[in-house]
């Protein structure tokens, strides 16, 4: 049951890179906030064959890690749960389109491998940059930004909360599964009779932690309102830093590269 | 203006069960009775201990007292305010509890945080909330745990910060559930120490007998979900006879050491 260990430690391990203090973790929530989505949306529009229009943009998570100290191999190890299911969903473009788009040498190139490229493509980029928002910022600063754009509290609330339980979920797990392993040691997993009981188990523990806990935020005045960031105020530099990377990404988007690129082939 | 308040807590016969699933008719009813017609009351700025064997049904007083159980029977008073789920908000303010497992107690990323999260809640100013929770980490003696992770912490640990927690908060009452389990012999002598330079209303729960008897002037001793007797703390924990017909034993100091029985 070694994933469960891991899965809690990597929760904990991003809560520990978004508490650091480097420039970038400084940055206002919000100013990230905004750049993250704005480059979502950015990548995200981009038609399913430009190919080398999406390319550029991976600068971003580039320079991002740089900043940030963070190694991409690192991210891309706490990806790979998710990576795989962006594969599979773009696997299918090149058995449904067939229109050759060019040649390479005698390979025809069809257009449903590079819309699947380009899919996978986009699909990276927003999860690196998500990636990158969480591990540079933290959970409750950004809730603190998206409160501050106004979205309703009981919304941020529950997305803080939900991030909370999935720790106290899996460390329940984790507790259950070590104490069953260490009393049936010959055993490779878990008896499958065993499975309902077990979850059962779980279910029950996970909520009686969950509604104890919530009884200690009750008990210290909580009342469905978080506290959690200072309040912040934006600085010069972050208003560089907004504005530097949505004049980069726009420019990026409008701006025809492919087009120039045929002018030089 | 000074209120002079008597009575910080008052229980008028309360009795409790928890609810419990029947299957038979497909709802929840009351289960076994874990408290029956208990009546107490704090007498002044006073420390009471709570003893009683396994089960007895300490935790579920304490539980009753801050308002996390709310269907009993009876009447409890909080500042002469009954507890009932209007009044919550304002006896919570009141109230600092100490969960008996301090994972139940702790939730966020790091000490400083958890400390902070009542004094925020109270829209306190930040540099007012940083002022108590560094007095906080100070009189617990654990300034330098202020920016750990909770995850990474020991048992004892947990359990000074969980303290820090609700010293933040500066109640006027505290019900502390086992305070003194998972601490090594300084913490537990600094915890002691610590109580008893404390100016509120402590109720303790706990099989720590040498701790009620350092701490407490008075004891309340349940067996059963009843009460079975009340007194100076120096009197119940000397008397062997009764101690042991309910599950306890002497303390260890009052005892003496005779080696160990072969
Ligand atoms: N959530 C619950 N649901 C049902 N029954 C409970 C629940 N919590 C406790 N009980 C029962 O209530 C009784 C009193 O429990 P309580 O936790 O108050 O005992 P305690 O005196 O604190 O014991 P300990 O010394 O072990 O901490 C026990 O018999 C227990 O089985
Ligand atoms: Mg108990």
């Amino acid at each position: 049951m070694g994933k469960l260990t891991n899965a809690v430690y990597e929760i904990h391990v991003l809560d520990e890179m978004a508490e650091r203090d480097t420039g970038i973790n400084q940055v206002h929530p919000l100013v990230k906030l905004i750049v993250t989505v704005v480059y979502i949306t950015c990548a995200v529009s981009f038609d399913k064959y430009n190919l080398l229009g999406l390319l550029p943009f991976l600068i971003y998570p580039l320079i991002l890690f740089e900043l940030a100290g963070i190694s991409i191999k690192s991210c891309i190890k706490k990806l790979k749960v998710v990576l795989p299911l962006v594969c599979f969903i773009g696997l299918f473009n090149p058995v449904f389109d067939h229109t050759p788009l060019f040649k390479i040498g005698n390979i025809i190139i069809t257009g449903g491998i590079i819309s699947m490229v380009t899919l996978i493509m986009k699909g990276t980029y927003a999860l690196m940059a998500s990636f990158l928002l969480v591990a540079t910022t933290g959970i409750e600063k950004i809730c603190y930004a998206l409160k501050l754009l106004h979205l309703p509290s009981i919304i941020v609330t529950q997305i803080l909360l939900t991030y909370r339980y999935i720790t106290v979920l899996l460390s329940e797990a984790n507790a259950v599964f070590q104490a069953y392993s260490l009393r049936a040691p010959r055993e490779n997993g878990v008896k499958y009779k065993i499975w309902g009981s077990l979850i059962g188990q779980l279910l029950f523990r996970s909520m009686d932690r969950a509604g104890n806990l919530y009884d200690s935020m009750l008990l210290r005045g909580f009342q469905g309102e978080f506290y959690y960031a200072r309040s912040q105020k934006g600085s010069g530099s972050d208003y560089v830093y907004l504005f530097s990377w949505l004049g980069i990404f726009i420019a990026l988007r409008l701006i025809n590269i492919t087009g120039y690129l045929k002018v030089f082939f | 203006m000074i209120k002079m308040i008597q009575h910080f807590i008052e229980c008028r016969n309360i009795s409790f069960s928890y609810e419990k699933f029947s299957q038979v008719k497909f709802s929840y009813e009351n289960g076994k009775e874990v408290l029956k017609d208990v009546s107490f009351k704090t007498d002044g700025k006073e420390a009471v201990g709570i003893i009683g064997a396994n089960g007895v049904g300490k935790s579920t007083l304490l539980r009753i007292l801050v308002g996390l159980e709310l269907n009993f029977t009876g009447e409890v008073l909080v500042e002469q305010i009954p507890v009932t789920k209007k009044s919550l908000p304002e006896i919570r303010s009141k109230i600092g509890y100490l969960f008996q497992d301090s994972d139940n107690q702790l939730f966020n990323q790091t000490v400083y945080n958890d400390v902070a999260f009542g004094p925020r809640n109270y829209g306190l100013e930040e540099e007012e909330v940083e002022k108590r929770v560094m007095k906080a980490l100070g009189t617990m003696g654990i300034t330098h745990l202020r920016d750990k992770q909770i995850y990474k912490m020991s048992g004892g640990e947990k359990k000074m910060a969980s303290i820090a927690t609700i010293l933040a908060m500066e109640p006027d009452i505290i019900l502390l559930d086992e305070p003194s389990i998972a601490l090594d012999p300084k913490n537990r002598r600094a915890l002691i120490n610590t109580l008893n330079s404390l100016d509120y209303v402590k109720l303790i729960a706990s099989h720590d007998l040498d701790m009620i008897l350092e701490t407490c002037d008075r004891v309340i001793l349940l067996a059963e979900g009843r009460i079975i007797r009340e007194g100076i703390t120096e009197l119940i924990l000397r008397d062997k006879e009764l101690l042991e017909a309910y599950g306890l034993e002497l303390p260890l100091c009052l005892r003496g050491y005779q080696g160990r029985k072969r």
